[in-house]
């Protein structure tokens, strides 16, 4: 008889990190399913993550860059030379006082990731995807409430009573990289009589699902919601013992005066959504128990801090603030610290590697991550002299791809790589592997350790989840966390002191009073499911410097910026006559956004189980007054790059629109280079030196860009 | 008639084809080494069907995997006996030691469900994951669909769910023993 059983692990196929069982048969993982302890569901890439596991093109040695970089050509090299590698590197970097020029760019798995502290041992900075998709709407959150929400966070639906309204502004949840759970608790509220309201310009799955889908025009989102502010304020439909209650004395009569003219009628001139249908939302939302909207794609255009703003003044006036249906305030677990921890680098000192043309005035967004898409300007500006990268593509994933390659390679007078040292950690072969000068061969999360408590787990705060390795690892490959422990313990052996990462995690999980052990024989995962609403009642006080909501920005009054900008982003107001489509990049299940391994899955990238196809979606009555047919091959360019794509008609596109998923273009990899796909970023520009917005409106994320399509 | 069935709620599906690549797993339908795009074996596919013209639009996302039929032709189409429908749970089953890879049940079936192994020389498809539902468990997409959008039992109790939570059966598509719903309205 041969062995089999089911083990609780956690899904490392994308980044809601949910968690799962692996049915393990004589040492191989044959099947996979949702933990029915944690919330039950693995999506289509969690099922496919065994093809990822023993896929042929597994990296399985360590490698060294021969050739230029960009050729993507390497020779093996054993650990001990890698090891030394960046041990030396890293050393002389300190040396010349500059370790604030080491950047590692990575998905950080907890807030005590040993990869970050590895980090904040060096001085260094940590640069995450994160900035790229939703800093405006933290930074937005975190400003007007004081709590820290990021695209994870999704509203908890299962909290979402009856007649509750669910709104999805931009935002496609049934695309899975929150919680694969999210799906179905969506469908759940709407049998138990709850609202679901798609505002998007593409018809997509959730729309097809949807009570009412709002076709908006992109970037609108920011005058939609003002709309409806104006009319809850001025018809007094808003929750005035809420705002009497928690809102800084002075706020709401600033908020009156600045909402008087955002009528419904003159934001629908702006957002292309009639006036009436503001009104009917914002009726709807009055009359309804709960509120929750989530958006995720508009909050990355150029205009994403007014629409975070927006948003956020929108859930105060509602009263959807931490209760049933609304918008969580999510707590995060309380684990042990390990000491000594090695502090964090001094941001306000040093500054961020931007080198945006109005660089100072940005300096106003306090975040405490580094930006990654500034990598270009920094490498050329010199304040990015070692880059360290894991689980993340950002040949593929940095806005301005052109403008990362060249920077990649560019060189001094004495022909040396401005950008010193490049280290990658990657599992299959990925785009960024061709401009890397070691490539190190990472594990699945079938073959390693982690432990997560983040707090966007769909059940907030007081959660924690054990990644356990179900199977011996393939070749010679080790998690990037013990590569990063063991480096620790050679340069910094005073923060590296304990034995290894599960020695770590049994530390911090006292914290919570349990240990790994405890974890493992209580099936991997700690969550006493408990989320606390209206937590603010209880202390008494909103995480803000006030204490009370504050709906003006007051810190940003010397650039204008203390109430919210109804316009469009700026890229979206000009050059419509050169560039008359705006870009709509989207995301499907099928893809873990830009991340190499997703694009070298067989199932993912198969037409029956996943996705093969890249069309720039257009509206037929656009394609018919270009001549253009179902099929045809078009170019399509921004002002800043272009690529040749089939066009696909279809009437789920808003007119005037250009639609393009998010995450193809890799050509490493057998399964990824089978098909003539691009990647979008090939069309965004890059945000250090394009646009000129940014620091102002866009906080830090804009992918806001016009395309013209030609045959 | 005894038939076992899975029904499938076109309110809830995505057509996010977790369903497929699930069956894939546990059916062992995969070469993960080598699999490349195209040409892995699936028991079941995702349909779906975009109505209207902008703004007005309406989408339905569904699953087909073998209908089970009533009087099913791939069985009429095997020479060799090698097709079946079991007695006590109404599925239809292929022999693979009948089986001697002629492929007439892949040209006769309606439904275009019918794979085959070219290495073994053999026809499969879904079987309502027999070995699973004998011992009381529920087939595999039915677990794991994402969105909850499969029940699985016998066709009549599943007729009589759909009936008490106000769906309606959707004759077009349930011309076998596989059902579709959806809400009346
Ligand atoms: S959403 Fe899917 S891929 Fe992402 S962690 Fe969950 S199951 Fe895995
Ligand atoms: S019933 Fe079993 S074999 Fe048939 S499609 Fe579902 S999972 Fe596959
Ligand atoms: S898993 Fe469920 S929702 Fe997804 S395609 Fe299959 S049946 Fe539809």
């Amino acid at each position: 008889m041969s062995e089999s059983k089911w083990i609780p692990t956690v899904c490392y196929q994308c980044k809601a990190e949910c968690a799962i069982l692996a049915r393990v048969e004589d040492g191989v993982v044959r099947e996979v399913k949702g933990n029915p302890r944690a919330r039950g569901k693995m999506c289509v890439k969690g099922m496919a993550g065994i093809t990822t596991l023993y896929s042929q093109e597994r990296l399985k040695h360590p490698m060294k860059r021969v050739g230029e970089r960009g050729e993507g050509k390497f020779v093996r090299i054993g650990w001990d030379e890698a090891m030394n590698i960046m041990e030396t590197k890293l050393r002389e970097l300190r040396k010349r006082g500059e370790g604030h020029k080491f950047t590692y760019s990575m998905f950080p798995h907890s807030t005590s990731d040993p990869k970050w502290r590895f980090v904040n041992a060096m001085g260094g900075f940590i640069t995450t995807g994160l900035p790229h998709c939703d800093s405006a709407k933290i930074m937005a959150h975190l400003h007007t409430f004081g709590c820290f929400p990021n695209h994870h966070i999704a509203p908890m639906y299962y909290t979402v009573p009856k007649g509750g309204v669910m709104i999805l502004s931009g935002r496609h949840p049934f695309g899975c990289l929150d919680d694969a759970c999210v799906p179905r608790d969506i469908l759940d509220a709407k049998e138990r009589g709850a609202k679901l309201v798609v505002i998007d310009p593409i018809f997509r799955t959730e729309a097809g699902k949807a009570d009412w889908w709002i076709p908006i025009r992109p970037g609108g989102d920011a005058a939609l919601f003002l709309g409806m502010c104006n009319h809850l304020l001025t018809k007094g439909l808003h929750d005035k013992a809420f705002c009497d209650k928690w809102v800084r004395p002075g706020d709401m009569d600033g908020l009156m005066a600045f909402i008087k003219d955002k009528t419904p009628a003159a934001m629908s001139r702006i957002c292309d959504v009639p006036a009436r249908d503001i009104v009917k939302l914002a009726e709807m939302c009055a009359a309804a128990p709960s509120v929750c909207v989530d958006a995720f794609k508009s909050i990355m255009y150029g205009n994403a801090m007014d629409w975070g703003h927006a948003w956020s003044i929108f859930l105060v006036i509602t009263g959807n603030l931490d209760n049933p249906g609304g918008q969580p305030m999510p707590e995060i677990a309380p684990m042990a610290p390990v000491p000594p921890v090695p502090p964090p680098p001094n941001l306000k000192e040093l500054g961020y590697h931007r080198t945006g043309p109005n660089r100072s005035r940005f300096d106003h967004y306090t975040f405490f991550l580094q930006p990654t898409w500034y990598a270009a300007q920094a490498v050329r500006e010199g304040s990015l002299k070692v880059f360290f990268a894991s689980e993340c593509n950002p040949a593929l994933s940095e806005m301005g791809s052109g403008e990362w390659r060249e920077a990649m390679t560019l060189k001094d007078r004495n022909g040396n790589y401005a950008l010193e040292l490049f280290v990658l950690t990657e599992i299959m072969p990925s785009e960024t592997m061709k401009w890397a000068d070691l490539v190190l061969p990472d594990q699945t999360n079938f073959e390693r350790w982690e432990l997560l408590y983040m707090p966007w787990w769909y059940n907030f705060g007081h959660t924690a989840a054990v990644c356990q390795p179900v199977v011996k690892p393939v070749g010679e490959s080790r998690h990037a966390n013990r590569v990063m422990i063991d480096l620790g313990k050679r340069m910094f052996p005073e923060y590296f002191a304990f034995k290894d990462d599960v020695e770590y995690y049994d530390i911090e999980l006292s914290g919570i009073g349990m240990s790994m052990r405890k974890m493992l024989d209580g099936g991997a995962i700690w969550s006493p499911g408990t989320v606390g609403f209206r937590k603010y009642e209880d202390a008494g006080r909103f995480n803000t410097p006030s204490g009370r909501i504050e709906l003006e920005w007051k810190m940003y009054g010397d650039i204008g910026q203390q109430w919210p900008s109804p316009e469009l982003p700026l890229e979206f107001r000009r050059n419509a006559d050169k560039y008359p489509f705006i870009l709509v990049n989207f995301r499907t299940i099928f893809l873990n956004n830009t991340g190499a391994w997703s694009q070298n899955n067989a199932q993912l990238r198969d037409p029956v189980s996943g996705i093969d196809a890249n069309p720039v979606l257009l509206n037929p009555v656009d394609a018919a007054r270009l001549g253009i047919a179902d099929g045809d091959m078009v170019t399509v360019a921004s002002a800043t790059g272009s690529v040749r794509l089939p066009a696909a008609l279809t009437e789920r596109i808003k007119p005037g629109c250009a639609g393009l998923i998010h995450g193809f273009g890799q050509t490493m990899g057998k399964v990824a280079s089978r098909g003539a796909w691009a990647g979008d970023n090939e069309l965004i520009a890059d945000a250090g030196s394009h646009l000129d917005e940014q620091d102002l409106r866009g906080g830090e994320a804009h992918v806001s860009t016009r395309v013209k399509i030609t045959k | 008639m005894k038939q076992l069935s899975i029904m499938v709620d076109l309110d809830r599906c995505i057509g996010c084809k977790t369903c497929i690549v699930a069956c894939r797993n546990h059916h062992g339908l995969v070469n993960h080494e080598t699999a490349m795009p195209e040409g892995m074996s699936h028991y079941l596919r995702v349909e779906s069907e975009l109505t209207g013209t902008f703004p007005k639009l309406a989408e339905d996302n569904w699953v087909v995997m073998c209908q089970q039929c009533r009087k099913p032709p791939c069985v009429k189409a095997c020479a060799a006996g090698a097709i079946s429908k079991d007695a006590q749970t109404g599925i239809v089953r292929i022999d693979r030691e009948k089986c001697t890879g002629a492929g007439t049940c892949i040209e006769k079936c309606p439904y275009g469900v019918i794979q085959f192994n070219a290495e073994g020389r053999f026809a499969h498809k879904c079987e309502l994951c027999y070995d699973r539902v004998v011992h009381g468990q529920e087939p595999v997409c039915v677990e794991v669909c994402l969105a909850d959008a499969l029940r699985f039992g016998e066709r009549e109790i599943l007729l009589m769910q759909a009936e008490a939570t106000g769906k309606k059966l959707l004759k077009k598509r349930s011309t076998q023993s596989i059902l579709y719903v959806k809400r009346a309205d």
